[in-house]
């Protein structure tokens, strides 16, 4: 069934604005992850907008969703969307990056609303299992005795991140625990740090290796919120397993010069910094 | 000369993850926040009550040690209590960076028990014994670091942790021990417990090796040499303050671990004698080697961790002076 059309203006609006945001943060901080955080925005949006149950007056409030950005070198974007949804101050975002900021270069929970504190990659789908299972202690129970969970949990991956061997760890324990309040969403923008990840490490058959896990599997463009919104909604829906959205995206998403170079961990030149404000108006 | 609270003879022999889970059964009567993780690991009567009272607060992630500290620092997130069981081999190994990352970065309250620490475990041989534990875990910025020496130690060291917020490891050996202390000994996270006094030398012992480092006293004390012994109980923060005031009272320190002579207790002792109040510091330890099979009375002879090694070394020591 269709979303309202405002609805997703309004999405496409702050996914926008996000992207714009991080970008200014890049310029500010002389360097950043635009490729990967602007793959992920439009995800963040759909989550940060709608989807999720949160307060930004609240941001220890025991029940609300969580967001882990287990790729958390793609920190910009997940920094605009809380300082846009309004946990802190935008005037932060021009000290991102350097000596004594709040920003730092891999998200902290420091930062109100940052769950998580990356940069090693691999671990944060463990957190978000954790985070899960404690959603379901002290949980009130359904009429069959099952607890229903405090909360849920939403935890975007990398595609490179995947080769971590920790990540299979989360997953297979996840099935154990029949964790069904654990989202996890793949960023499939098929690149990684130093090449595409064909090259470097090449995990094919995607699909098949969730599916062969027994997560719960869909598999969607990760920049139309038709589709993104639709996935979440169906993984609140089916109990007893854990979710998986796996998410074609293009890495640098909303720049289109940018968005064929592997743009991973890279300096805004002048140049670019107004090519990518101009893409974005 | 000894302290009144130090049993006369040494008193039952009993594991210290016996005495631990004693007291975990104890705590989680009042305490609704404590959930029990395992890597595949023996329950113990903690697990299995919880196994039956508290099914939702207890689990098993299977032998997947980075899986097992992550997930904990997630429930710490979620506002519980975990407590981590594994090899201390493992955990330290195959799940340092996990530690360090996921819980002592953001100062998550979570305690991480490394089970069968340090050398003295029989027959598993030196793919398990652990000896770099010490180093590499008191290295770790906000990362608390306890090695109880017997039952009752044990018991008041888990205690302790429980009420303490932060990150704790906390060492716990395989073989059963005997009960050095009594009851009402004076316990306090962070403070050395003295177990006999005098000035000729003192011994700095950590862990289960207590009990050679007291029957070494005793000795020495039959020859003549009045010696300190304290209990290192807690690794990190360590006692300065009783570290050096043994060094200016009895001006030569033994320390005594089963664990590397290097970065260990002994390293620690060193560091802070040598910027506060130089005097010799005699290692007795594992000597830069990997362990192997044996029973704890041949691995003690084989890695020199007899009390016979302790005394010889204070000899040696208080020639030093």
């Amino acid at each position: 069934m269709a979303h309202d059309e405002k609805l997703i203006q309004k999405l496409t609006e702050k996914a926008k604005i996000i992207r714009r945001d991080a970008v200014e943060m890049i310029k500010a901080g002389d360097s950043g992850w635009i490729g990967g955080s602007f793959s992920q925005a439009d995800i963040i949006a759909a989550l940060m907008f709608h989807h999720m149950k949160h307060d930004p007056k609240n941001p220890d409030w025991e029940d609300r969703d969580r967001l882990i950005v287990s790729k958390a070198h793609c920190c910009e974007t997940v920094y605009a969307a809380f300082g846009e949804a309004g946990y802190f101050s935008k005037e932060l975002y021009k000290s991102y990056g350097h000596m004594g900021a709040t920003l730092q270069a891999h998200t902290e929970r420091i930062v109100p609303g940052i769950e998580y504190s990356g940069g090693s990659l691999g671990q944060g789908l463990s957190f978000a299992l954790g985070e899960a299972l404690a959603a379901r202690i002290d949980a009130p129970k359904d009429s069959s005795g099952r607890p229903v969970p405090r909360y849920r949990v939403y935890c975007i991956i990398g595609d490179g991140e995947s080769n971590e061997g920790q990540i299979w760890e989360a997953v297979m324990a996840a099935l154990h625990y029949k964790v069904d309040n654990l989202v996890a969403i793949l960023d499939h923008n098929k690149f990684q740090s130093s090449g595409t990840i064909e090259e470097r490490m090449n995990m094919m058959p995607w699909v098949d290796k969730w599916k062969a896990f027994a997560w719960d599997t869909a598999e969607i463009n990760g920049h139309d919120f038709e589709a993104i919104l639709t996935a979440l909604e169906n993984a609140d829906r089916v109990k007893g397993k854990p979710h998986i959205i796996i998410a074609h995206t293009t890495k640098c998403k909303g720049v289109p010069s940018f968005e064929h170079k592997n743009l991973h961990f890279c300096k805004l030149s002048d140049e670019m910094y107004a090519e990518a404000l101009e893409a974005l108006k | 000369m000894k302290q009144n609270y130090v049993l006369e003879p040494l008193g039952e022999m009993k594991a210290m993850y016996q005495a631990y889970n004693e007291e975990m059964i104890e705590l989680s009567k009042k305490n609704g926040k404590i959930v029990l993780l395992y890597g595949d690991f023996p329950r113990g009567a903690a697990g299995e009550l919880f196994q039956k009272e508290h099914p939702d607060r207890i689990y098993d992630v299977g032998i997947a040690e980075a899986n097992l500290i992550t997930t904990a620092a997630g429930l710490a997130g979620g506002g519980y209590l975990p407590f981590t069981h594994c090899h201390s081999i493992f955990a330290v190994g195959r799940a340092y960076n996990q530690i360090r990352q996921n819980v002592a970065f953001d100062k998550l309250n979570v305690k991480i028990v490394l089970c069968n620490s340090g050398m003295l475990w029989s027959f598993m041989g030196g793919s398990h014994q652990i000896i770099e534990e010490i180093a590499a875990m008191r290295v770790i910025p906000n990362l608390v670091l306890v090695s109880p020496s017997d039952p009752i130690s044990t018991k008041k060291m888990t205690r302790a942790i429980a009420e303490y917020t932060g990150p704790v490891a906390l060492r716990i050996s395989a073989p059963p021990v005997p009960t050095v202390y009594r009851d009402d000994f004076p316990f306090e996270l962070g403070k050395a417990v003295t177990l006999t006094d005098g000035s000729d030398a003192t011994i700095i012992s950590t862990g289960m090796v207590l009990s050679d480092a007291l029957e070494a006293a005793d000795t020495l004390a039959k020859e003549g040499i009045k010696v300190r012994l304290l209990d290192m109980h807690t690794l990190k923060p360590i006692d300065e303050a009783a570290i050096i005031k043994a060094a200016k009272e009895t001006g030569a320190i033994v320390t005594v671990e089963d664990s590397s002579i290097l970065g260990g207790l002994g390293g620690a002792v060193a560091e802070v004698t040598a910027e506060n109040a130089p005097v010799p510091v005699k290692r007795v330890g594992i000597k830069d080697r990997f362990g192997q099979s044996g029973t704890v009375p041949e691995l003690k002879e084989e890695y020199e961790l007899t009390a016979r090694h302790i005394v010889q070394a204070v000899r040696e020591s208080v020639k030093k002076k």
